[in-house]
């Protein structure tokens, strides 16, 4: 697409720059030059209302074309003006994908991730995008000719550093229109992605573990219709005995109803593994993860450990697959751990999908709000996170949820909060969290509530996925698209 | 008339030719939806009643359509305003002074500074450096810092009473303490720069924790031995929720002196550190128990 204007009257890449800007002469506004010295080092420069910026390296216009960040602020590595933000943004518009491969945030060398997404890339899918400017191919996710199936065929081509990229050129709805095209469907007890659903995460934590207080929890929520995604658990207690009391409970509670959903502990990799030693059942896998081998460090797993804990899962897990592996991210989690190498917090996001998409999971979520302030300080950051991360991995290829959620230390109102589950559901979330009036009363935090799951479906026109849809309807919680005589009533489950 | 304009007159036709909508029906004297009432207040049914022995979470609330109660609304509103009440809540001008603590402050400037550089909050300013180095006990077994943390209300309200716990327990078992002293706008981190300025064997951070809904009241204490810029979340331990309806002032201070004493003893914090050598609940996590959640709004008229 090279008009001033595609199809959907929405500006190209260039002319979104002008906006910007604010600058009358559309035309000679911005003027970034690209000169390639036939190996990698890249004249990155770009010149705006007579002002020049220069660039050291790829890794630098990435973080200074990122939306602003507390984060990136935090890390030194933020754009000092709006201005200079855009010229990264220019610069950026004008590498080529093919380039981006060629420079990771962090080298070959010296970190397994990279190494896993170089090593993995389809090779076939790369030559079909590799020459595209990162303008172009944000253009080209927004045509309207672009399909989700288009989109999936080139989608193991891509490099994390290119789905942040294009991420840095949209706006929130650029990202929430090329989100929701996406096309990621995955399956274990019942199949979730599937169009015209939203599913979402049952989460009954409780602070002291008390099973008879996470069923309570976990009865209400299903009463709302909640925990078609999975029934996930954060434990107070990180033992592999614990891991499996809970999870033989809930397993107690989905048999007696028939419930066709997954059960997850969402204990560290390595006490799930001793769990399953134990012998309990256990649904999905999960493991927190991070974009850079340090930051995996510091959360105690690495390339290694997750091949050995999806090969186990392989084996001895009780749902039925193909998909069962559960991950979580968020934006700030490497810099948290000092292990960020001079990258920008949403690079560094999207390398954490590049490790995730190599076990195929079933869910994958970002929680956005849950760091702190220093991370992303308020409403318009933690917004644009959740869109942004959404895209981004649904752009690699991994069934996205989000925990769209805010610490009582940031400056987020709840209003702020329930509009960005709406504009997640438009975007194609996968899934929601979901738990007692929003309030996690072991993590102290506030997410996503059993009310505004059926909320959101409602405005959006959604339902659950259709295995779980089926067993409200026959449980009469629901009554097609609206709730049914035994809707909100958790008596109706033991 | 162009094929459009024809299309356009057709549709408007169809649509009905004056208002687009028939006259509402005349208005009945509504009945209110059954009264939820905010569970814990009048929990009538088993469930609700049995549920509130397990769990706080807000269960049983029943719905108007998929959305709350107007009462579950007003309480919600009542817990997240507490909430931010404590974490926007600063130490009283002088409170320091009043209960003879020694006033540090960090190189933070301002409290939204505070939230936003937490590397400030981890360094000591340099007139509070030069304070520490002129005025306070150096070579001692246990130096504790109160701080505001998240919430200065929790420090104003129980840090006094955790502090003097300590110093009784300590000098019980023969440790010698350092200045007392409460530091504005700190990070658990600041303990290392002061611990090793005063050239303590163990330093014990007492701060305002992360409020949760409703809640705001509650303090953590993080402990490291042999404390030195650079020491890292393993190095530490610590226990948190402590308050009157979580762990007592009184019984932590007891719990912190007895760990402070471990800890030289077997000369190492962190994951290392044995625990179950020191009795008791020691050994596992201190595990936030159910509290009561109360109605926080009372309305009369």
């Amino acid at each position: 697409m090279n008009g001033a204007q595609d199809s959907w009257g929405r500006s190209t890449a260039r002319s979104c720059l002008a906006a910007l800007c604010w600058i009358e002469s559309r035309s000679t506004l911005v003027a970034a030059t690209r000169t390639d010295f036939g190996d990698l080092r890249l004249n990155l420069a770009a010149t705006i209302k007579g002002h020049r910026y220069r660039f050291e390296s790829v890794k630098e216009v990435l973080a200074k074309a990122n939306a602003p960040k507390s984060g990136d602020r935090l890390a030194g590595v933020a754009a000092e003006t709006p201005v200079e933000r855009v010229a990264a943004r220019a610069v950026l518009a004008e590498l080529s994908l093919g380039e981006l491969r060629n420079s990771p945030v962090v080298p070959y060398e010296d970190d397994e991730l990279t190494r896993l997404v170089e090593d993995d890339l389809d090779l076939e899918a790369f030559e079909a995008v590799a020459h595209l400017a990162v303008g172009e191919f944000r253009e080209w996710l927004l045509e309207v000719t672009t399909t989700g199936d288009k989109i999936r065929s080139i989608s193991p081509g891509l490099t994390p550093e290119m789905a942040a990229a294009t991420a840095k050129l949209m706006s929130n709805m650029d990202l929430m229109v090329a989100g929701a095209k996406c096309r990621v469907v995955t399956r274990a007890n019942n199949t979730l992605g599937l169009p015209g659903t939203l599913s979402a995460r049952l989460q009954p934590n409780h602070p002291s573990d008390d099973l008879k207080g996470i069923l309570y929890s976990t009865r209400e929520g299903l009463a709302y219709g909640c925990g078609d995604a999975v029934i996930g658990v954060n434990p107070a207690t990180d033992s592999p005995e614990s891991t499996a009391e809970i999870l033989r409970e809930l397993e107690g509670l989905k048999e007696r109803h028939g419930i066709p959903t997954q059960h997850c502990v969402l204990s560290h990799v390595t006490v799930q593994m001793q769990a399953l030693e134990l012998g309990c059942p256990m649904d999905l896998m999960f493991q927190s993860l991070s974009g850079t081998e340090a930051g995996n460090r510091a959360f105690g797993i690495s390339a290694s450990l997750m091949d050995e804990a999806s090969a186990m899962m392989g084996e001895r897990r009780s749902s039925l697959g193909p998909n069962y592996m559960y991950f979580e991210t968020g934006q700030g989690s490497a810099l948290s751990s000092n292990a960020h190498h001079g990258a920008d917090q949403l690079t560094l996001e999207a390398r954490c999908y590049g490790f995730a998409r190599r076990y195929k999971p079933f869910l994958v979520n970002t929680v956005v709000g849950f760091i702190g302030p220093e991370y992303l300080a308020n409403g318009p950051e933690v917004t644009r996170a959740g869109l942004e991360d959404h895209f981004m991995g649904k752009l690699l290829g991994l069934p996205m949820g989000c925990d769209a959620c805010f610490t009582y230390h940031a400056d987020m109102s709840q209003d702020e909060l329930e509009s960005l589950k709406v504009l997640l559901g438009a975007a194609g979330c996968t899934y929601l969290m979901s738990m007692p009036v929003g309030d996690d009363i072991m993590l102290n935090y506030q997410s996503t509530s059993y009310h505004d799951v059926p909320s959101v479906r409602g405005l959006l026109g959604k339902r659950a996925t259709p295995e779980f849809d089926a067993w409200l309807h026959e449980m009469e919680i629901m009554d097609g698209a609206l709730p049914g005589k035994n809707f909100g009533n958790p008596s109706v489950l033991r | 008339m162009s094929a459009t304009r024809e299309l356009v007159a057709k549709l408007r036709r169809q649509l009905g030719e004056d208002e687009p909508l028939a006259p509402a029906r005349p208005a009945l004297p509504l009945t209110p939806p059954p009264r939820r009432v905010f569970p814990t207040k009048r929990a009538k049914s088993d469930y609700l009643r049995e549920a509130s022995q397990h769990t706080t979470a807000l269960v049983g609330i029943g719905h108007v359509g998929t959305r709350y109660a107007t009462d579950v609304v007003l309480q919600f509103q009542a817990e997240l305003a507490v909430a931010h009440e404590a974490v926007a809540s600063l130490l009283p001008e002088g409170w320091r002074a009043e209960h003879g603590l020694m006033l540090l402050n960090t190189e933070v400037a301002d409290h939204q500074e505070y939230l936003m550089r937490p590397d400030l909050g981890r360094r000591l300013a340099a007139e509070s450096r030069e304070l520490l180095e002129a005025a306070a006990l150096k070579d001692i077994d246990v130096q504790p810092i109160l701080a505001d943390g998240l919430s200065a209300r929790a420090c104003v309200e129980s840090g006094m009473n955790v502090l003097s716990a300590l110093t009784s327990q300590c000098m019980g078992l023969g440790l010698t303490l350092g200045t007392p002293m409460c530091a504005r706008f700190a990070r658990v981190w600041l303990e290392d720069e002061i611990g090793e300025l005063v050239r303590a064997k163990v330093a014990i951070i007492i701060l305002g924790e992360r409020p949760g809904l409703g809640t705001g009241d509650g303090l953590s204490a993080y402990l490291v031995h042999r404390p030195t810029v650079g020491k890292t979340d393993g190095d530490r331990n610590m226990i948190s929720n402590i308050h009157r309806r979580g762990l007592s002032p009184e019984a932590a201070g007891a719990r912190l002196a007895r760990m402070a004493s471990a800890m030289i003893e077997q000369n190492i914090s962190g994951v290392e550190l044995d625990l179950s050598r020191v009795g008791g609940e020691l050994g596992s996590q201190a595990l936030r128990k159910p509290e009561p959640r109360v109605s926080l709004v009372e309305c009369s008229r």
